[in-house]
């Protein structure tokens, strides 16, 4: 894995993207440095999955202008395949079941194609083992869950989990974290929340997206934006997201209104 | 039976059938002609049948170990068309495995029509895989006639991995009670090959139980249909019939045709059909390419998802792996390259 600290991870520059030609995001400025943890609140609707596809590079999302630097490169011009080889990682607010193939087969043929990526030969099968279990214990995962099909008949929080464990075995540089706190219990908000402290490192980063301000008492952010009708509206620290969960974002979005 | 058979040895040098075991007791079919045959189980014994062919028989209580394979190859030295005839019988309380699998030689046009008539006596167990593996020249047609006796269980697999047009017509007759038939496919064509499946299965008797699970991946051109058909006579009460059929059509003009019928006189039966047509799942392919996985493996993982759960019925550990190398193979389009060549092993 790379050792080189980025200190512009992600630099995002006047990002607008439309889908079926409505424009969702209408200018997005963020930039994040490795070590960072950024969440993007925000109400239904304000782009914020969006802005996660955009990322990971979805079909069917025009980017009609802006840029999007990772690391060096221009990350809008690679390829799904080719973000995730080079260290983007994003958890699904859906995870998709896939019948017939199973986690541990996913995994392996995942992580293959990332080390096929970099030069580096096929994972050694006891390794690969050993991997897994220490990744699944991060997130308290039954090993049953390895021979199971990808997704399929797992719970809400069974799939979240999943996302998290994904996550610690590709050991991405930028994950992006799409409402993994929908759809849990408490329980599982921590163990989810806790997998991801762990996770944290000097060399990487996150963006969490959430609606809600009780998974960043969990995932404490260093800066906390707010989107809304597809622009950041506010950028500031971790007491931002307590400010929103008190007054909610009216008081936000009529200061932008006002300053517009 | 051996010393029966005037043995060609240098078919199965030029020839690599890629799916024999290390326990596999093998015989050649050569344009028709049994020729070898060693190694067969006690109490199995094999014989050729006049008109091309070959006749197989296990002796009553016999439980035969591992897995026959059959091998029916042509080659240019025999006309066309030819006209097979696979007799079965396994008798009371056996069990037996048989894999048969039809292959061509050379790119010459071939047509072949095979009659599999299987006779399994009661309580026996009969496993028949059925592997057709041929060149986009050839024409292939194998009937199934299927008489199931008194609490025996009959398990077909076909697998269809290429062939300019194969049909397979099973017509099954339950004629006991307590008896179980299974019939699963698989079919792979691209191109403009055609591949058809045919499936009449009678119940006569009470208490009996059959499935069938066919599904089919069309790319390009390449057409499929799957007529179905359960018969439920009215003294065939307690009956359980299932059938399904499910096809992945890779391409727009990949066509799939699909004719489910149940045909039911009793009226204290389950029985019940499903067929689906349908493309790969885009949301599952992004999943995967977000994780690393590129386009082209995310589509190969996907298919071999799909067909999954027929080659999965399979009993032999080892044959099955074998035929999900083979499958992966030739969904990786790695069968094409060897259009051009004489020995076509795989």
């Amino acid at each position: 894995m790379k050792t080189i600290k980025y200190n512009n991870m992600l630099k995002i520059k006047d990002l607008h993207a439309s889908i079926n030609g409505k424009e969702i995001l209408k200018g997005i400025d963020i930039e994040i440095k490795a070590g960072e943890v950024h969440a993007i609140m925000g109400p239904n609707g304000s782009g914020k999955s969006t802005l996660s596809s955009v990322l990971a590079g979805r079909d069917h999302f025009d980017v009609t202008s802006g840029d999007v630097t990772y690391k060096d490169g221009n990350l809008l011009d690679l390829s799904p395949e080719e973000r995730a080889r080079e260290g983007i990682f994003l958890g699904f607010q859906y995870p998709v079941e896939i019948p017939g193939v199973s986690n541990v087969n996913f995994m392996k043929t995942a992580i293959n194609e990332q080390r096929k990526y970099r030069g580096l030969p096929p994972v050694n099968a006891a390794e690969f083992l050993k991997m897994m279990r220490e990744k699944m214990a991060i997130v308290e995962m039954d090993s049953s869950f390895s021979s199971r099909g990808v997704n399929v008949g797992f719970s809400g929080g069974e799939k979240k989990r999943n996302e998290i464990f994904q996550l610690a075995m590709l050991d991405p540089s930028l994950a992006i974290l799409d409402e993994t706190d929908s759809g849990l219990d408490i329980d599982a908000l921590r163990i989810v929340a806790n997998g991801v402290n762990k996770l944290r490192r000097e060399d990487n980063a996150f963006i969490v997206i959430t609606h809600y301000q009780r998974l960043l008492d969990y995932i404490v952010p260093d800066i906390v934006h707010i989107l809304y009708d597809g622009r950041i509206i506010k950028t500031a620290g971790k007491e931002l997201a307590l400010e929103v969960e008190k007054r909610g974002y009216d008081w936000l979005i009529k200061e932008e209104e006002n300053g517009r | 039976m051996e010393g029966k058979f005037t043995y060609t040895p240098e078919i199965p040098e030029v020839f690599r059938c890629r799916v024999p075991l290390p326990d596999t007791a093998q015989a050649f079919v050569i344009n028709g002609l049994v020729q070898g045959g060693a190694n067969l189980p006690g109490g199995v014994s094999l014989a050729e049948v006049s008109g091309g062919g070959s006749h197989i028989a296990v002796e009553k209580g016999v439980k035969a170990p591992g897995t026959l394979q059959i091998i029916a190859v042509r080659d240019s030295s025999a006309g066309t068309p030819l006209n097979l005839t696979h007799q079965i019988s396994v008798g009371e309380d056996s069990s037996f495995s048989l894999l048969l699998c039809s292959h061509t030689l050379t790119l010459d046009s071939y047509s072949t029509i095979d009659t599999i008539a299987l006779n399994a006596g009661p309580k026996s167990v009969t496993e028949v895989v059925v592997m057709q593996n041929e060149n986009n020249n050839s024409s292939h047609e194998t009937k199934f006639v299927l008489n199931i006796a008194d609490s025996a269980l009959v398990k077909i697999t076909i697998v269809t991995l290429h062939g300019a047009k194969i049909s397979n017509e099973v017509v099954a007759h339950i004629n006991g009670e307590q008896a179980s038939c299974e019939l699963n496919g698989l079919c792979l064509a691209d191109g403009s090959q055609e591949m058809s499946t045919i499936v009449n299965m009678h119940h006569h008797k009470p208490n009996c139980h059959s499935s069938q699970l066919f599904k089919g991946i069309l790319d390009d051109d390449a057409r499929s249909s799957f007529a179905g058909k359960i018969f439920v006579d009215r003294d065939a009460q307690k009956t359980e019939a299932y059938q399904a059929n499910h096809n992945l059509l890779l391409k727009r003009t990949a066509k799939a045709f699909v004719q489910p019928q149940l045909v039911i006189y009793a009226d204290d039966v389950k029985c019940s059909h499903g067929a689906t047509s349908g493309r790969l799942d885009e949301e599952a392919l992004f999943y995967m390419r977000s994780r690393g996985i590129g386009r082209d493996e995310a589509k190969l993982l996907q298919q071999l998802a799909f067909v999954n759960d027929v080659l999965e019925t399979i009993t032999n550990e080892n044959l099955k792996i074998r035929l999900e190398e083979l499958v992966e193979s030739r969904l990786r389009g790695e069968f094409s390259h060897c259009a051009n060549c004489s020995v076509n092993c795989c």
